[in-house]
């Protein structure tokens, strides 16, 4: 009973990020759009400082749901060692890739465009086993 | 979050100071947020309608959508952090586990109706845009009353 509220905070907080994520991935849909050829044709002559105005809030606010998320997780105890210590190297590599590309992006390297939508589904994809991995237990516990 | 709801922050002066100059920072945001949205979109339920779902008296052309979803998005970057924030510090209060939950439930209810109405605003009409408004204001509200219930809960080192 005394940790109730505490997992109502993580259910409340999985589901704002993923309605963020939602909202985040509808504005790049009809912005840019999921495919390599229209996310090249809307990097490649963007400025820095342009590029730096997306990516600069969006590294702050996924790292510091990323740490809330993977300290929920740190807490899970039918969690492994091994995937407690993997998963954060994991998640934050996949979100450098994601971010970073859009500068290579900009300076010239196609190849770029492939790795953002790869590394941006594989990334939405592990934060969703993450968080399946967190509901697990706060399911259990909540029935 | 676990780490700040576990610890005795009255047993701890350095983590106590932390959280008390963090609260300060976060009413003072909240506070700014709310004199920035009555900059941008008005005080009263006709100044937001106008701006979101446009005025032709006026000349005023609705929002896109492209838009206020980028609008949304940027404000949940906020909103989202504020929240966490706030509540993972108010487990730490002495109120009933029932009252702690309809604390963050009211709290969370505004998080949400706020961007769901105003996306659903051209579809349901100015009611969805008079509710996103007062979602915006309630939520604004329950956190800064609660921070305001933490500060002084902290100064008492009651937490």
């Amino acid at each position: 009973m005394r940790e109730r509220p505490l997992h109502f905070l993580a259910l409340a907080f999985i589901a704002l990020v993923l309605f963020q994520s939602v909202l985040g991935g509808t504005l790049f849909w009809r912005t840019i759009g999921f495919n390599p050829a229209s996310i090249l044709n809307h990097y490649h002559d963007k400025s820095i400082h342009g590029l730096l105005e997306v990516v600069a809030p969006h590294t702050l606010f996924i790292t510091v749901a990323l740490m809330a998320t993977l300290h929920f997780l740190s807490f899970t105890p039918t969690v492994s060692e091994k995937i407690k210590r993997a998963a954060p190297y994991l998640l934050f590599t996949l979100l450098i890739l994601d971010q970073g590309s859009v500068f290579m992006i900009a300076s010239g390297f196609e190849l770029f465009a492939y790795i953002k939508l790869a590394s941006f589904i594989l990334f939405e994809f592990s934060l969703g086993w993450v968080w399946i991995l967190i509901f697990q237990k706060t399911l259990k516990e909540l029935a | 979050m676990k780490f700040i709801a576990s610890q005795k922050l009255s047993n701890n002066s350095s983590l106590r100071l932390v959280m008390l100059w963090m609260l300060i920072g976060l009413i003072a945001a909240m506070g700014l947020n709310l004199i920035a949205k009555s900059i941008d979109y008005g005080t009263s339920p006709q100044a937001w309608n106008s701006v979101i779902l446009g005025n032709p008296d006026e000349f005023q052309e609705p929002m896109s959508f492209n838009d206020l979803l980028l609008t949304i998005h940027t404000d949940l970057f906020s909103l989202v952090l504020i929240y966490i924030l706030i509540a993972s510090l108010y487990l730490r209060t002495s109120r009933s586990s029932t009252f702690k939950i309809v604390f963050l439930g009211i709290s969370l209810a505004g998080l949400i109706l706020y961007p769901l109405m105003l996306l659903t605003a051209q579809w349901i009409g100015p009611i969805a845009v008079s509710v996103a408004g007062g979602s915006f204001i309630l939520f604004h509200a329950v956190m800064l009353l609660g921070g305001s219930e933490l500060m002084i809960a902290l100064l008492r080192r009651r937490l």
